[in-house]
């Protein structure tokens, strides 16, 4: 580790109604990996908004290579020297790689751009992070893997003194996390300094030099990573709030009857041949990378994208379902990952949302029955204890929690016996979390039959009965929660197909 | 890792083969609607006819030129007709009666356009108003700005024989009463390969696909979003002024209040030329092939019998008929 | 301005709304000071006529805005149903009733198509409207060989239909103008068909993933919009007997910036019913105004056009400011 090349102090960022960041600091040295951890929502990513100045903060001060700066733009944070090589992609997909990676910065010729150069060029940063890419093929071709080395390319291209991974790995496979850890540690040895934010407490122990831990929005600590435990970065992480008791066996009872039966399951290249069945009462979790076919195939069977064979069964009994709606009409509720796109009208109030699913219920004549709507609202509110001024509230004055508890109303209201919850608590701050997995056990235990589909290994090891491993697209593995460990489930999760 | 990089390989291809497919078809049926026209009419194979045709889609081709950057970001440009009227109307209306030069009266017909892509741009990309709607006012804006100014009337810009009129000759040289070269097409042929080159080989060309296929993207590039946005609605303006020059040289006289239906016929040839009309897709060829096969349409089917309003009612199906192709092939390859 | 804004009265009718009675009031107290005649009677009534059929325009269009969508063809459209209908009238001799029927047949017709094409086939409605904004031009103009349509005067036999706009000196039309707005606040604020249509304008995928048709809802916002095209003919007609091919382009604009002065957010799930109608009376007003104050037809196309955007600039910074 060198000397100190970038220093973050007293971060304070405010957004209406969320204290994001509250006075964080965060130091990286040259030639060091930085790790930054937290749960979801912990405020690591909007710190790095901050440093690269997508965010303005409110207080605080950022030192780098011994200057105080502050950069408007991340045009201004990159020509500084501080990439970020973004979570979700940030690609042009009608564009070639080349053109990707030198976006905004194209060589000129004359009037206009080199693009041989520029094919040039790329190819060279290739064969020195040493993958196999061709720059002149079309973004959007490539797999998420193959996008996310192009994205780290690109940040390399940059002559970068700094550089921040955003998850980097949560799209990977093993040997294309092997590939990636290599490239880091090169960077490493060229001095420059890393920030890797990550949540496998795996990969923290095997690359990182030290850890800064956040946690609502505030700095916890720094440890030095050979020093530490694991359990001593999840302590800090977790802090004072303890999660529902994770789960040693399965509750389901025995013999409990079969809600849903998926049998070859193909919907594109990300469901392919997917079989399971589901009891009541029952959490199954979906573990498995990002872009492992987990969403792809709760949408397939929901009917909200659509499928190219596959048979589903509900209560032993053969269902077509084509639409969400037929989907609905059989008992079936989907929570999105995405609530804001996906699960709620943020515009409309809290019975409105509730109501969405079953409106025919609330008709007299043609009109709509407001007050049994707003009654019914208001009871979903009492039993699940959503924290809102009043059902005519609009939901998007909710937090993130309460909007999470207004869409289960809505799937409660239904009545759904199956109910899937892709990425129940994504974005869900730290205390509401625990309300969720409170609420889901509740609803295990009064019979729903519950997918839970989540990236979050701690999550999935805690709540869920059985365990379904998905990777590209398959289904490679079942454990029983008895036998399941973070390690069995990884080897499941990155199996490489042949 | 070979295997998939083979794989790769072959989907490449076959997303170019797609795009310089579209255009083949694109050919196939500009030649299939020309051999059409010329069986059923003798009068269509002559040679002035062709010169016609060609006569009547300067304007439209160099429209189609232009609002193809708006199209390519996402947007659209539907003040260029109206605003071609106003514009050629300001030009000759400062040349008659204010004693302009020609060359001056042009010079303004192509800054008025100029200009008005810049309000359009600015109300686009600074204020984030939605593209259509604020074209759509422009486009009634100019329709009537170019009425107030001229004052209502009709507005002729100098014949052939004329003094000035030589501006005519820059589209049509004639040789005789009859035989007329339409070299008109050399300088349509010489913008459409400037603006090919602009939008796949320069800055202001790669940033406005890029704003069209992922905008947030684009701008976390660290890449002027705003400037470049702008500059696509204002290639449009300035091509809607030359349009406007094109106009005025080939039709006798500039009538207020026409134009409207112009800019139906320059946008549905960028679309049928492969233009995506959600963005981010789309060549300056495509659409001048696109813009030939309407061309045909309009001229084509009075010569077999049907009015001219027909062509209103068959470029508009035409229009939807190729987004509907469009739609078609991408719901088939998210399958 | 933050205690007017709490007001219980002023909260209950919205702050919007009354501002814009308030610039209703002003923009006539204005005329008014520059040309007389604004305070007779005839001028009043004739204000109202152009109201009545912008007015039916303009609602319809707050339907498919309230979707997120946008549906610029109807005023050509609108003109294309007085066309073929007063045609079928004078032409063929059909009767009066069955040929308001055609008039809002051919309304509807234009609206399933515009509505099938942009909910079941995902084409842009600004596409639509183009391609609909032509086709019925076309339409009009080859099934009236191009020739203007004369409906029958007061004094004729099939006379009968100018009294839906006014009796007398009793601006009916404004009654039933008034009548048809509040089955649209009803329709869009109490059933099922409204509640849909704004939930989809405010988040397609989520009501989509709700279980609920919305392709079906989505076209039927722009079905609601084709019949209420086709109505506002038949008052246009009323109003003003006339009606040319090619023509209708105007309307666009005036409708829509009615709708968006009201209140209804070009993003799609918000829309108000009575901001529309008072939108319309202002934008009325405006036109006869401008008229009257001896400027032509073009001025209003400038005025409007400005109007319009500085309209839609202000929902815009309004979103802003909430997010």
């Amino acid at each position: 580790m060198g000397e100190v090349i970038l220093t973050m102090k007293g971060i304070d960022k405010s957004f209406p109604g969320v204290h994001a960041l509250d006075h964080v600091d965060l130091e990286v040295r040259r030639g060091e990996v930085h790790a930054l951890m937290g749960e979801n929502g912990a405020g690591k990513s909007t710190l790095m908004k901050v440093l690269t100045g997508i965010y303005t903060k409110d207080s605080g001060t950022i030192t780098f290579e011994g200057k105080e700066v502050e950069f408007h733009n991340t045009r201004e944070a990159q020509d500084a020297g501080i990439v970020i090589v973004h979570q979700e992609l940030n690609m042009l997909g009608h564009l070639t790689v080349a053109q990707n990676i030198f976006f905004g910065r194209e060589f000129k010729k004359g009037l206009g751009i080199d693009d041989k150069k520029m094919n040039e060029e790329a190819a060279k940063l290739f064969e020195r992070l040493n993958i196999d890419i061709d720059p002149t093929a079309t973004m959007s071709d490539l797999t998420v893997g193959k996008q996310q080395m192009c994205e780290i390319a690109k940040a390399i291209s940059h002559e970068a003194k700094v550089i921040i991974f955003d998850e980097p790995s949560a799209a990977l496979t093993e040997a294309e996390i092997e590939e990636l850890f290599k490239i880091i540690r090169d960077l490493r040895a060229q001095n420059l300094g890393i920030i890797y934010i990550s949540h496998r407490m795996d990969e923290i122990k095997v690359i990182t030099d030290r850890v800064t831990v956040m946690r609502d929005g505030a700095y916890v600590g720094t440890l030095i990573t050979e020093e530490c435990t694991k359990n001593d970065i999840i302590n800090m992480m977790v802090g004072r709030v303890i999660y529902e008791d994770p789960k040693t066996h399965s509750m389901v009872p025995e013999g409990a009857p079969v809600v849903l039966k998926v049998e070859n399951l193909n919907a594109g290249k990300m469901v392919q041949n997917v079989s399971f069945e589901l009891h009541k009462g029952e959490i199954l979790g979906f573990s498995g990378l990002m872009g492992a076919g987990r969403t792809e195939t709760a949408r397939a069977i929901f009917g909200a994208d659509p499928k190219q064979s596959g048979d589903i069964y509900m209560n032993g009994e053969k269902v077509t379902i084509n639409t969400p709606q037929d989907a609905v009409n059989h008992g079936i509720g989907y929570l999105s990952e995405d609530r804001k796109r996906f699960g709620i009208v943020v515009q409309k109030s809290v019975a409105e949302n509730t109501t969405l699913a079953t409106l025919k219920e609330y008709l007299s004549g043609i009109f709509i029955n407001k007050r049994k709507e707003e009654k019914v609202a208001q009871e979903f509110v009492d039993s699940l204890a959503t924290k809102t001024p009043g059902v005519d509230q609009l939901v998007v004055n909710l937090s993130g929690g309460n909007q999470q508890k207004v869409v289960i109303a809505k799937w409660l209201c239904r009545n759904s016996d199956v109910l899937i919850f892709d990425e129940p608590t994504r974005g869900i701050d730290v205390g509401a979390k625990n309300e969720i997995y409170k609420l889901m056990n509740k609803l295990a235990a009064e019979g729903k039959a519950i997918i839970m589909i989540s990236s979050e290994m701690t999550e999935i090891l805690r709540m869920s009965d059985r365990i379904v491993v998905m990777c590209e697209g398959k289904i490679t593995g079942e454990l029983d929660i008895a036998e399941a460990t973070q390690e069995n489930i990884m080897n499941l999760a990155t199996r490489e197909i042949s | 890792m070979a295997n998939q990089n083979t794989a790769v390989a072959a989907k490449k291809k076959s997303s170019l083969d797609k795009l310089g497919g579209q255009k083949f078809i694109v050919i196939l049926v500009i030649i299939a609607l020309f051999l059409f026209f010329s069986v059923m009419s003798a009068n269509f194979r002559k040679y002035t006819t062709i010169v016609s045709i060609l006569d009547y889609s300067y304007y439209i081709v160099l429209m189609s030129i232009g609002v193809t950057f708006p199209l390519i970001t996402g947007g659209v440009d539907l003040s260029i007709g109206t605003g071609l009227i106003c514009y050629s109307l300001v030009g000759g209306y400062l040349i008659s009666f204010h004693n302009f030069p020609v060359w001056g009266g042009m010079l303004v017909t192509v800054l008025f356009g100029v200009a008005i892509g810049l309000i359009n741009g600015t109300l686009v990309a600074v204020m984030d108003i939605p593209p259509f709607l604020v074209t759509l006012c422009t486009c009634m804006i100019t329709r009537g700005l170019g009425a107030i100014i001229v004052g209502g009337f009709g507005i002729t810009w100098p014949t052939a024989t004329q003094p000035g009129g030589w501006f005519r000759n820059i589209f049509k040289i004639s040789i005789d009463a009859r035989n007329k070269i339409p070299i008109g097409i050399i300088w349509v042929l010489i913008l459409v390969a400037v603006m090919s080159y602009v939008l796949n080989h320069t800055k202001v060309g790669r940033y406005t696909i890029g704003i069209g296929s992922n905008k947030e993207a684009a701008k976390l590039s660290g890449v002027n979003v705003k400037l470049y946005h702008i500059m696509a609605y204002v290639i449009s303006g300035l091509f809607a002024g030359l349009a406007a020059i094109a106009y005025s040289a080939v039709f006798a006289t500039v009538q207020p209040g026409t134009g409207a239906g112009f800019e139906l016929e320059a946008i549905g040839g960028a679309i049928i030329g492969g233009v995506s009309a959600s963005g981010g897709a789309g060549s300056v060829t495509g659409s001048l092939l696109g813009v030939f096969v309407i061309c045909l349409l309009k001229t084509g089917l009075p010569f077999i019998g049907l009015q001219a309003n027909w062509q209103q009612i068959i470029t508009g199906l035409v229009l939807i008929g190729a987004v509907l192709i469009d739609v078609i092939k991408k719901r088939r390859e998210v399958h | 301005m933050e205690a007017l804004k709490n007001n219980a009265f002023v909260k209950k009718i919205g702050l919007n709304r009354i501002l814009l009675v308030c610039v209703l009031i002003v923009m006539y107290v204005l005329f008014a000071l520059f040309s007389p005649t604004f305070l007779s009677y005839s001028r009043i009534l004739s204000i109202l006529n152009y109201a009545c059929f912008l007015g039916f325009l303009s609602l319809g269009v707050t339907f498919v805005i309230a979707t997120g969508g946008i549906d610029f063809s109807i005023g050509p459209v609108m003109f294309c149903c007085a066309l073929v209908s007063g045609y079928c009238l004078m032409s063929y001799g059909v009767p009066m009733v069955p040929v308001m029927l055609i008039s809002i047949l051919v309304g509807l017709c234009f609206g399933i198509f515009n509505g099938y094409l942009v909910a079941y086939w995902s084409i842009p409605p600004f596409i639509i409207s183009m391609a609909s904004m032509n086709i019925s031009k076309g339409l009009a103009s080859v099934f009236t060989k191009t020739q203007s349509v004369s409906w029958p005067q007061s004094t004729s036999e099939q006379g009968w239909y100018r009294y839906l706009v006014k009796v007398g000196n009793i601006p009916v039309g404004l009654f039933i103008f008034l009548g048809i707005a509040i089955i649209c606040a009803i329709i869009l604020n109490k059933t099922k068909i409204g509640r849909y249509i704004l939930c989809l304008g405010s988040n397609m995928e989520a009501v989509r993933l709700s279980g609920v048709n919305v392709k079906k809802w989505q076209m039927m916002a722009y079905v609601i919009c084709g019949t209420l095209v086709g109505i506002a003919a038949i008052f246009f007609v009323s109003a003003y007997t006339t009606v040319q091919p090619g023509y209708g382009d105007q309307y666009n604009n005036e409708a829509i910036a009615g709708c968006v002065m009201g209140g209804t957010s070009m993003a799609g799930g918000l829309a108000s019913v009575s901001g529309t109608v008072i939108g319309v009376f202002i934008i009325a007003l405006l036109q006869e105004g401008i008229l009257a104050l001896g400027m032509n037809k073009n001025y209003q196309l400038i005025i409007t056009g400005i109007i319009v955007i500085a309209a839609v600039y202000f929902d815009v910074l309004g979103r802003r400011r909430k997010n």
